[in-house]
């Protein structure tokens, strides 16, 4: 029999096709898959950046994605660095929203060590005046954090606008110097 | 995250059903039109590939924009085959099956999409070129309905 002679009907024609189809389908498919994992982690400069502002405590560090303030506090006497910080949207086109969460706090509860501080408020401010705030309060041994939650709400920066936070500290009378608290706050930031 | 080339990869797909569709109803079609939509869903991926190969070089504006063209390329053929049978081959009966069959699943799929990328994109693309083409594709769909519901519509418009 000669292949010629093969009559290439509509079903033989429609099986062909259908082959062709499921192999191309298939292909896009596989393409596609490899596609969406294929996970790229690019490394860039965050959308909102801290940056050093006039009443910086000494000894901190101050980088684009992280800080480190070094403040102090008196015994009996609010301790306040207006503009410790600043916190800028580099975005010039989009607001960009952000929160200040509770990370981590040593001395923890129930060390006494706790009472050598009355307050530690982190408050943030625009050119308008204050916006939110987490603070940090006291009552032997234990910290009370406003909010309870830890965490305030999403405040949004403009594009191209730059917020700072307020920093007061206030310890009590009796406070023995020498004693240090380390605060670790996040700031969650939608991008 | 929806990938812009997920379009793509629906179009090849929508080119590979209309090849088989047209295939099946061949003799209502000039014999080379089923070969024809293989080639369209061939040439959908080598854009797939062409894609993947330029992910890091391409934005992904530019990807968006590419696919969609292609996307929009694809539901033009549909509707096109739709009104093909309704208008040129007087096929009303099959007509009507192709639209609701295919053509509106199809368009109503694709813009589902296609919206729903924009949304979680943040709406960061420029959305109204692309309400206008989707208006224009809903336009389209509705007057293939109309017609296809009402077939003496074009005859009677003619007479006037």
């Amino acid at each position: 029999m000669k292949i010629r002679n093969i009559r290439f009907n509509k079903s033989m024609k429609f099986l062909t096709l259908l082959l062709a189809s499921v192999l191309i389908a298939t292909a896009n498919a596989a393409i596609f898959y490899s596609m969406t994992m294929q996970p790229q982690v690019m490394v860039s400069t965050p959308v909102l950046k801290f940056s050093t502002a006039p009443d910086e405590p000494n000894g901190s560090t101050v980088e684009d994605a992280w800080c480190r303030l070094t403040a102090k506090s008196y015994p009996n006497a609010t301790l306040t660095y207006e503009q410790a910080v600043y916190i800028n949207n580099t975005d010039s086109d989009y607001a960009h929203s952000f929160m200040l969460k509770h990370v981590a706090i040593t001395p923890a509860n129930g060390n006494s060590a706790v009472g050598n501080w009355t307050s530690i408020k982190f408050l943030v401010y625009n050119s308008s005046g204050y916006v939110f705030s987490l603070n940090y309060t006291v009552s032997v041994p234990d910290w009370i954090l406003e909010p309870s939650s830890g965490e305030t709400n999403y405040y949004s920066i403009p594009a191209s606008e730059g917020w700072w936070i307020r920093l007061e500290t206030l310890s009590p009378a009796a406070a023995t110097t020498g004693n240090f608290c380390e605060i670790q706050i996040e700031v969650d930031v939608q991008e | 995250m929806l990938l812009p080339e997920l379009f793509a990869m629906l179009s090849s797909d929508m080119f590979l059903l209309l090849s088989l569709l047209t295939c099946l109803l061949e003799d209502k079609f000039p014999k080379a039109v089923p070969y024809v939509y293989q080639m369209a869903a061939v040439m959908g991926f080598g854009h797939l590939v062409v894609s993947r190969m330029f992910l890091t070089v391409f934005d992904e504006y530019m990807r968006f924009w590419y696919n969609l063209f292609y996307l929009a390329v694809a539901l033009a053929n549909v509707v096109a085959v739709n009104l093909y049978l309704a208008v040129s081959k007087k096929k009303w009966t099959l007509a009507k099956v192709w639209s609701s069959a295919v053509t509106f699943p199809t368009v109503f799929i694709s813009i589902m999409l296609v919206y729903n990328y924009t949304y979680l994109q943040g709406a960061t693309f420029p959305t109204l070129m692309l309400n206008l083409l989707l208006v224009l594709f809903v336009v389209i769909l509705g007057i293939s309905v109309t017609v296809l519901l009402s077939p003496k519509l074009f005859e009677k418009m003619r007479r006037r």
